[in-house]
């Protein structure tokens, strides 16, 4: 228990960690474009209450949080994208398992590109 | 333009007045990976829980770049992705130095402690001669504060096999795997460690002076355009500071901490007990600045070697306007 919860407990301002895993679903997915290419260095952010999570996307669109407690609803946390020259278009939640425990919580977000 | 129509416009810009002072004012606030669930994010967090915000009429949010160091952070506040932002000084010298407008607006830590942990089996900072240690950045205030601890107990840096870690867990992982004799930690893992059976050899709060350890930051232009924000987010904090040094407080305080970073309750109170001794205080008491203490940080600076030429004026990092404003000396 402590050395969980050492582990999870961040440093100071002069060091440079993420957040431990939260015991939480891992939130995750891919930003593509409205034809389904995926779009890398787009901003994600996940949402709950008062806080927001920020990554980029890497090459494939992908992007992942590991960052949430168990105890926080999957449906309170919102997942959007963004990228310069971008407009969000869509976003979409693959449905959670209704009988097990939710592990992971996967999400798509479409952009459209602006028209210049 | 009719009397009649001049008394409508009129009312219409005391109900948009009225409307506008009755809004809370948005403020995003950049938190670096490394702070967010650490100690350094209990007076944030205490102003949240307490609802210091909400009552100085701040809509607060806070916005962690997961991908984000000290450089990354400052490029949140040009390109707007967030408003205010914690920062440790000496990356805020850093970054004003290199162009940026980023400064001081108010302190959230000075002094921060942090204890040098060894192996059961090392009794005294001496005994670390040929041994490996594990330390933080080497331009940074953590490692700048080991060296002075050292240089007291006659080791030079030479008589240490030195790693470098960033990041307190990290640092801790480090000794529990024995690939490190002795490190330093922060609060709460310094406690966690000797709870498990390592050694506190020494903290760095015995040889340093005191200084200004993080702050909130703001681009200078920003902040004056938007001075009534943050004289309200000023208060909020101030108020924070206080409410984590009232002894009245304390349960309520522990119970946010152990919440905020994911400890025990027993070590939350431990660590409020350790910030209560007398000494330098560790959390400013009204988020006061203190220019000495900026002073202090930019000569940690310059005798590691990061600042070449003259030393630069303190005032250059600072902006004690809204301090001012907000009736704090």
């Amino acid at each position: 228990m402590l050395a969980a919860a050492a582990a999870r407990a961040g440093a100071g301002a002069a060091d440079h960690d993420e957040p431990g895993p939260d015991d939480g679903p891992v939130y995750f997915g891919f930003v593509k474009d409205v034809s389904g290419v995926p779009v890398r260095d787009a901003r994600v952010t996940a949402s709950h209450k008062d806080v927001t999570f920020m990554v980029k996307t890497n090459a494939t669109g992908g992007y992942r949080f590991n960052v949430f407690a168990k105890n926080v609803n999957p449906g309170d946390v919102t997942i959007s994208c963004a990228k310069p020259g971008y407009r969000q278009a869509r976003v979409f939640r693959y449905p959670l398992p209704r009988d097990k425990p939710v592990k992971s919580v996967e999400t798509e977000c479409r952009l459209q590109r602006e028209k210049s | 333009m009719p009397p009649a129509a001049r008394e409508v416009l009129a009312l219409l810009a005391c109900l948009a007045a009225g409307l506008a002072a009755s809004q809370d004012f948005p403020l995003r606030y950049g938190q670096a990976p490394s702070a967010y669930k650490s100690v350094y994010s209990l007076p944030i967090a205490v102003a949240q829980r307490q609802g210091f915000f909400r009552a100085n009429g701040v809509d607060f949010r806070t916005v962690v770049p997961l991908d984000g160091g000290a450089d990354r952070m400052v490029a949140g506040l040009h390109d707007g992705t967030f408003d205010l932002m914690h920062i440790a000084t000496t990356f805020l010298v850093r970054a004003n130095l290199a162009g940026s407008d980023v400064v001081a607006i108010a302190a959230e830590f000075g002094n921060p402690i942090y204890s040098l942990i060894a192996r059961a089996d090392v009794s005294r900072i001496e005994a670390l001669k040929g041994r490996t240690v594990g330390l933080a950045d080497p331009g940074g205030s953590i490692t700048y504060s080991m060296r002075k601890l050292f240089a007291r107990h006659g080791l030079g840096e030479s008589d240490l096999q030195v790693k470098t870690i960033e990041g307190t867990p990290s640092r801790l992982g480090c000794l529990r795997r024995g690939e490190c004799d002795a490190v330093p930690l922060g609060q709460p893992q310094d406690m966690l460690a000797v709870a498990e059976g390592f050694r506190l050899l020494g903290r760095s709060s015995d040889v340093v002076p005191p200084y200004v350890y993080t702050v909130t930051a703001a681009r200078r232009s920003w902040a004056a355009a938007n001075s009534d924000a943050v004289v309200r987010y000023v208060r909020a904090l101030a108020a924070a500071q206080h409410a984590i040094a009232d002894p009245n407080m304390r349960p309520a305080i522990a119970a946010t901490l152990a919440e905020a970073t994911d400890v025990p309750l027993a070590i939350a109170e431990s660590v409020l007990r350790l910030y209560a001794q007398p000494g330098p205080r560790v959390i400013p008491a009204q988020a006061e600045i203190d220019p000495q203490g900026i002073r202090q940080v930019i000569a940690f600076m310059s005798e590691a070697g990061q600042l070449k030429g003259p030393m630069p004026d303190a005032a250059r990092f600072i902006d004690l306007r809204y301090l001012q404003a907000a009736g704090i000396r």
